[in-house]
C-alpha cells in the first residue's frame, strides 16, 4: 500500500527509504535521453504552494512534476511573515474544490503540510515546514552520498552550522542514521542543541573525528530573531571552510556538501565551489530524479469526498 | 494447473523465434529490445542464438512501469527498473521481444516508451507466447508458441535466470 | 425540599471517607450519620458513592466580555456544575479587562444570573499592560480580593513592588503568571528533545523559575500575600516551599490536574489539545508535582480552565491559542488518574479542591456537616463518563479528554434549596 503523503523522513523505515533512493534512479537516467518526460502522471494536477519564497526547491519540483507529464500550477499565496490560520483554511477549501491531485507545501511554521494533509484527500508533499522537516532534500542528499559512497553503513558525516534552526538538519541526519552513517553536529555552542548525535563546538575536532563527508549549512538570518553569534566574519573564521581548511579537506579526499544556496564567505570561502570532490552541484541534479521518485510513489485518496 | 510448454519445448521455441527473426532479417542488422521483465531474459536467448548464426545482433532493454495505462487501479505504483538502450533508436530496425502477448496494452505501453527514445524506421514484435484475447489492436510478427487459453486462465512464464527454471504453465481459474 | 441520600460515604478533608446518610431539608443539612429513612423524605441511592462538599476552582477564564464565541459566564458556570464545582474565581484578561470597578460589575452582575457563585480576579495593571497600576482600592471596594495579571507576568519589577506596597493597605493578595517574557520565545512548548523534534522553539522551565524567584523575593521584601499561579516546574514548585518554609514568606502555590498528568512527549504529532502555558515540562516534572501536592506543598488545585474554538485549536501549533477547558474534566480526571490508582485519596481532593481555595477567597469553607448549608456533589466511582461535546457544557472542546472515557461519573449536585444537577 502506498503512502499519501511524504511528510517527514522520521515515519520512514530503511527498507523504504532504500527502495526510495533506487526508484530514483531510472529517474536520473532519463535524463540522458532527448525525450526527458514519461506519461506517469499525465492528467495529473500538481499544486505548489509556497508560503516561504524559494527558487531552487520549487523550480526543482516543478520540473520533476513536468517530466512527469503532470501539470503543474504555482498557486499565489501571500509570502508575509503574519500569514494567519484564516488564509491557510481558505485555500485549501479552494484545493478542495480544484481536485488537485498533489500538493507540494513549504511553509514557515513547523506542522503545516501535517495539518493541511489531514484536511485534503490530495498526496501533500512537504518541501520544508519551519525547522522541522525538508524530507526531499534528505533524500538528495542520501542519494548524492551514495553515489559517491555505495556503502553507506560505517561512514561519517558531519552537519555543520546552525542546527537548531535547521529543518535541513534534521531530517537529513536522520535519514542518515537510519542508512547506518554515523552523523556529527557541529558548530556555535548557542545553536547546536544536545541530541542523541555527537556534538562538537569546535571545527578541529570535529575533523579529527574523522569524517568522510562535511555537510555545512545555511546560517539563515531570517529565522534568528536574536543573535547567536557575534558576526558573519567570526563565523567563518570559526566554523566556515576557509581556504586553508579546504586544504586539509582536499588532502583528505573529504566530500563538502550544502543544501544550497550559499552563503559565500560565510559557510564556504569561493575556492570550495571549484573543489572536486564538491558534491553540491550533483545535490541540485539529484533534487529532480528523486522528487520524481517521490511524485511517483504516492497515492492520492481521491476516490472518497473529503471529510 | 497444467503445464503447456516444459524446458525441451521451450527452448524449442526459443529456436524457432529466432530462426523466423534470423530469416526475415536476411543479412540486415537486428536491433533487439526485450521488455522487462522476462522480455529481456527472451530477448538475450535470442540474442545468443542470432549471434551463433552470425547475425549482426544489438541488444537492449526497456522498462516499461512509467508508461502503463492503469495506475489508477494499482493501490501502490510499479517497481522501476532501468531501461538500456544504448545505439541510436533513430532510423533502427527494432525488434521488440516480449515472453508473452496478451491483451496487448504491454505493447502499447513498450511503443511509447521506445518512440521517447527516437524515432525507429520500423518496429517488429516478438513473443515467445501468443496467449490471445486482444484489447488492443496489436500482432506480432514472430511467435514461439500460440497457446490456447479462456480470458480468466493464467499464464505463469518462468525462465531460467529470473526464476531458476524454465516453464510455461495454465492456471485455470 | 427533602432529601435522603442514603447509604454513601462522606469525604472530608480530614480523613478517608466514612459511611454516612444525609439528610437535606429546605437547603439545609438536617442530619449526617446512618439513619433510618426520615418520613416523607426523597431517597437518592448512594450506596458505593461518595458524598462531598462542592468543588470550588480558583482560576477559570469565561471569556466575557469580548470573546464570547469560546465562553460565556453562563456557559463557563453550567460546565463547573457538570463537572462537580460550586463556586469559581473569573480570571481578568476579558475584553475590555477586568482592571476598573465598572467592568467588575458588569461581570459580577453577570454571574448573579448564575447558577453557582461567581467570584472574580482583576488586573494589577491597567489592561494588563504593564505599564500603569490599576485602580487598586477601588477595585477593593467593588469586591476583589486577588489581583493578577494573569496571561502575562508583570514585565517590570519595579511596577510589580511598587504595586505591592501600595496593596498592603487594602488587604487584597496577589497572584502570579510567572513567565519571563525574554526567555519564553513563541510560548509554544517546553524546551528540550519534544521542541527540538517538532522543528519548534521552546520555552525553557528557566523562564517560569526566574519570574517565581524574583516575584516571591518582592511579595517576601515588601509583607505582601502571594499565591502562584499553574506551577508546571518541579524546581519551581521548590522554590515555593524553600521560601515558605524556610523564610516565611506569605506565598502559596496552585497546580492544575494537566501538569500532573502529561508531558510534552504527548504533543505527538503537533496536537494543539496540548498546548497550553505554561507548558507541559517532563514526567520528572509530574512525579515532582504530584509528589509535592501530596505533601502540602500546593495548597490549591485549580484548572486555567482556557476555552478556545475548534477553528482555533486547529491552526497550525505555533499559531494556535494556548489552553484546555477543564472544568467538565477535572474531578473525573483526577479520580481516574489518581484515585483510583492509590496515588491519594478524597480527602486530598476535598482540602485541595474544595476547602483550601475557599479559604484562600475568605470565604467559608464547604463541610458536609449539620446546620450548613447544603453544598455537595454525588459522585460515583464505578460510573464511566464520556466526554463528548454533547456531555460537556463549555461552549468549546478543547480538552486532551475529548471522546474519551474516564472512570467515575459527578452525579448529583445539590446547593441550597436547589438541585443543580441529576443524571
Amino acid at each position: 500500500m502506498a503512502r499519501k503523503d511524504f511528510l517527514d523522513i522520521v515515519s520512514l523505515d530503511r527498507a523504504e527509504i532504500i527502495h526510495l533512493l533506487d526508484q530514483a534512479v531510472p529517474f536520473k537516467d532519463l535524463f540522458t535521453r532527448s525525450v526527458k518526460k514519461v506519461p506517469a502522471l499525465k492528467g495529473k494536477t500538481v499544486l505548489m504552494l509556497f508560503y516561504e519564497p524559494s527558487t531552487r526547491t520549487l523550480s526543482s519540483f516543478e520540473v520533476a512534476a513536468k517530466r512527469l507529464s503532470a501539470d503543474v500550477t504555482i498557486f499565489d499565496v501571500p509570502h508575509s511573515s503574519v500569514t494567519k490560520g484564516e488564509s491557510v483554511r481558505d485555500t485549501i477549501d479552494t484545493l478542495q474544490a480544484m481536485r488537485a491531485d498533489y500538493i507540494v507545501v513549504r511553509h514557515r511554521l513547523s506542522g503545516q503540510p501535517a495539518a493541511i494533509a489531514r484536511q485534503t484527500n490530495a498526496s501533500v508533499i512537504n518541501a520544508g515546514d519551519g525547522a522541522h522537516a525538508h524530507p526531499t532534500q534528505a533524500l538528495l542528499d542520501a542519494f548524492t552520498l551514495r553515489e559517491v559512497h555505495p556503502e553507506l553503513p560505517g561512514r561519517k558525516v558531519v552537519i555543520m552550522g546552525d542546527i537548531l534552526h535547521s529543518r535541513v538538519a534534521r531530517s537529513t541526519s536522520t535519514i542518515l542514521d537510519k542508512l547506518g552513517v554515523e552523523v556529527a553536529f557541529c558548530g556555535p555552542g548557542s545553536l547546536v542543541p544536545r541530541t542523541r548525535f555527537k556534538r562538537f563546538t569546535n571545527y578541529d575536532e570535529a575533523m579529527s573525528w574523522g569524517p568522510d563527508a562535511v555537510y555545512q549549512l545555511r546560517v539563515q538570518k531570517e529565522r534568528q530573531d536574536a543573535p547567536f553569534y557575534p558576526s558573519d566574519r567570526e563565523y567563518h573564521a570559526v566554523y566556515g571552510i576557509t581556504e586553508e581548511r579546504l586544504k586539509e579537506i582536499s588532502d583528505k579526499g573529504i566530500y563538502v556538501m550544502h543544501p544550497g544556496p550559499v552563503n559565500r564567505g560565510v559557510e564556504l570561502c569561493d575556492a570550495v565551489l571549484d573543489y572536486d570532490r564538491c558534491l553540491i552541484s550533483q545535490q541540485v541534479e539529484n533534487g529532480i530524479a528523486t522528487r520524481m521518485a517521490v511524485l511517483f510513489g504516492l497515492k492520492p485518496d481521491l476516490k472518497n469526498e473529503p471529510s | 494447473m497444467s503445464t503447456a510448454l516444459d524446458p525441451a519445448a521451450m527452448s524449442a521455441a526459443i529456436d524457432r523465434l529466432a530462426d523466423q527473426i534470423f530469416s526475415a532479417a536476411d543479412g540486415q542488422a537486428i536491433d533487439l529490445v526485450g521488455i522487462r521483465s522476462r522480455g529481456d531474459e527472451v530477448a538475450e536467448r535470442v540474442f545468443v542464438k542470432l549471434v551463433e548464426r552470425g547475425a549482426q545482433a544489438r541488444l537492449g532493454v526497456l522498462d516499461i512501469s512509467l508508461y502503463r495505462d492503469d495506475y489508477e487501479h494499482l493501490s501502490s505504483n510499479p517497481t522501476l527498473q532501468s531501461s538500456s538502450i544504448d545505439f541510436p533508436v533513430d532510423g533502427s530496425h527494432v525488434v521488440l521481444v516480449d515472453d508473452v502477448i496478451f491483451t496487448g496494452r504491454t505493447i502499447r505501453a513498450a511503443l511509447d516508451a521506445l518512440f521517447d527514445y527516437g524515432r525507429p524506421s520500423k518496429v517488429d514484435l516478438a513473443v515467445l507466447i501468443d496467449r490471445g484475447h486482444r484489447e488492443i489492436p496489436v500482432e506480432p510478427r514472430f511467435v514461439g508458441e500460440h497457446l490456447e487459453t479462456d480470458r480468466m486462465d493464467r499464464v505463469d512464464v518462468s525462465l531460467e535466470k529470473i526464476d531458476g527454471k524454465d516453464a510455461v504453465e495454465i492456471i485455470t481459474q | 425540599m427533602n432529601l435522603f441520600l442514603q447509604g454513601g460515604e462522606v469525604a472530608t478533608e480530614d480523613e478517608a471517607p466514612r459511611r454516612a446518610d444525609v439528610w437535606i431539608v429546605d437547603g439545609v443539612i438536617k442530619k449526617v450519620g446512618v439513619s433510618d429513612v426520615p418520613e416523607g423524605a426523597r431517597v437518592i441511592d448512594c450506596a458505593g458513592k461518595i458524598v462531598m462538599p462542592g468543588m470550588f476552582d480558583a482560576h477559570v477564564h469565561f471569556r466575557e466580555p469580548g470573546q464570547e464565541k469560546k465562553e460565556t459566564i453562563l456557559d463557563g458556570t453550567e460546565a463547573a456544575i457538570n463537572g462537580g464545582i460550586t463556586g469559581v474565581v473569573m480570571m481578568p484578561n476579558t475584553s475590555p479587562s477586568v482592571d476598573s470597578p465598572t467592568v467588575v460589575k458588569r461581570v459580577l452582575d453577570q454571574g448573579a444570573k448564575c447558577r453557582i457563585p461567581v467570584l472574580t480576579s482583576a488586573c494589577i495593571t491597567v489592561d494588563r499592560a504593564g505599564h500603569e497600576m490599576a485602580p487598586i482600592a477601588g477595585l477593593k471596594e467593588a469586591g476583589i480580593l486577588m489581583l493578577t495579571d494573569d496571561g502575562d507576568a508583570v514585565p517590570n519589577a519595579a511596577l510589580l513592588k511598587r504595586a505591592m506596597e501600595y496593596g498592603k493597605e487594602f488587604d487584597i493578595f496577589f497572584a502570579s503568571h510567572c513567565e519571563d517574557p525574554q526567555l519564553c520565545g513563541p510560548r509554544a512548548l517546553n524546551e528540550g528533545p519534544v521542541s527540538y523534534r517538532l522543528g519548534i522553539q521552546g520555552t525553557p522551565a528557566l523562564a517560569e523559575e526566574i519570574c517565581m524567584d524574583r516575584d516571591i523575593r518582592l511579595a517576601h521584601a515588601t509583607g505582601a500575600t502571594l499565591h502562584i499561579q499553574h506551577v508546571s516546574s518541579a524546581i519551581g514548585m521548590e522554590t515555593i516551599r524553600w521560601w515558605r518554609d524556610e523564610r516565611g514568606a506569605k506565598v502559596s502555590g496552585e497546580v492544575s490536574p494537566h501538569h500532573l498528568m502529561f508531558a510534552d512527549e504527548d504533543i505527538g504529532d503537533y496536537d494543539t489539545h496540548y498546548k497550553m502555558n505554561p507548558p507541559l515540562r517532563t514526567r520528572e516534572d509530574n512525579a515532582a508535582l504530584l509528589q509535592g501536592l501530596k505533601n502540602g506543598v500546593f495548597r490549591i488545585i485549580a484548572t486555567d480552565h482556557a476555552p478556545h474554538t475548534d477553528f482555533e485549536k486547529s491552526q497550525a501549533f505555533v499559531d494556535a491559542p494556548n489552553g484546555i477547558t477543564g472544568l467538565d474534566t477535572a474531578l473525573v480526571s483526577l479520580h481516574d488518574r489518581f484515585i483510583v490508582t492509590g496515588e491519594f485519596g478524597w480527602d486530598l481532593i476535598v482540602k485541595r479542591y474544595s476547602a483550601e481555595p475557599r479559604r484562600m477567597m475568605r470565604l467559608e469553607v464547604a463541610k458536609v456537616s449539620e446546620g450548613n448549608s447544603a453544598d455537595l456533589i454525588v459522585f460515583d466511582p464505578d460510573k464511566e463518563t464520556t466526554f463528548t461535546k454533547d456531555f460537556m457544557k463549555s461552549r468549546s472542546s478543547n480538552t486532551p479528554f475529548l471522546d474519551k472515557t474516564l472512570k467515575g461519573s459527578v452525579e448529583m449536585v445539590v446547593l441550597g434549596d436547589e438541585i443543580l444537577l441529576e443524571r
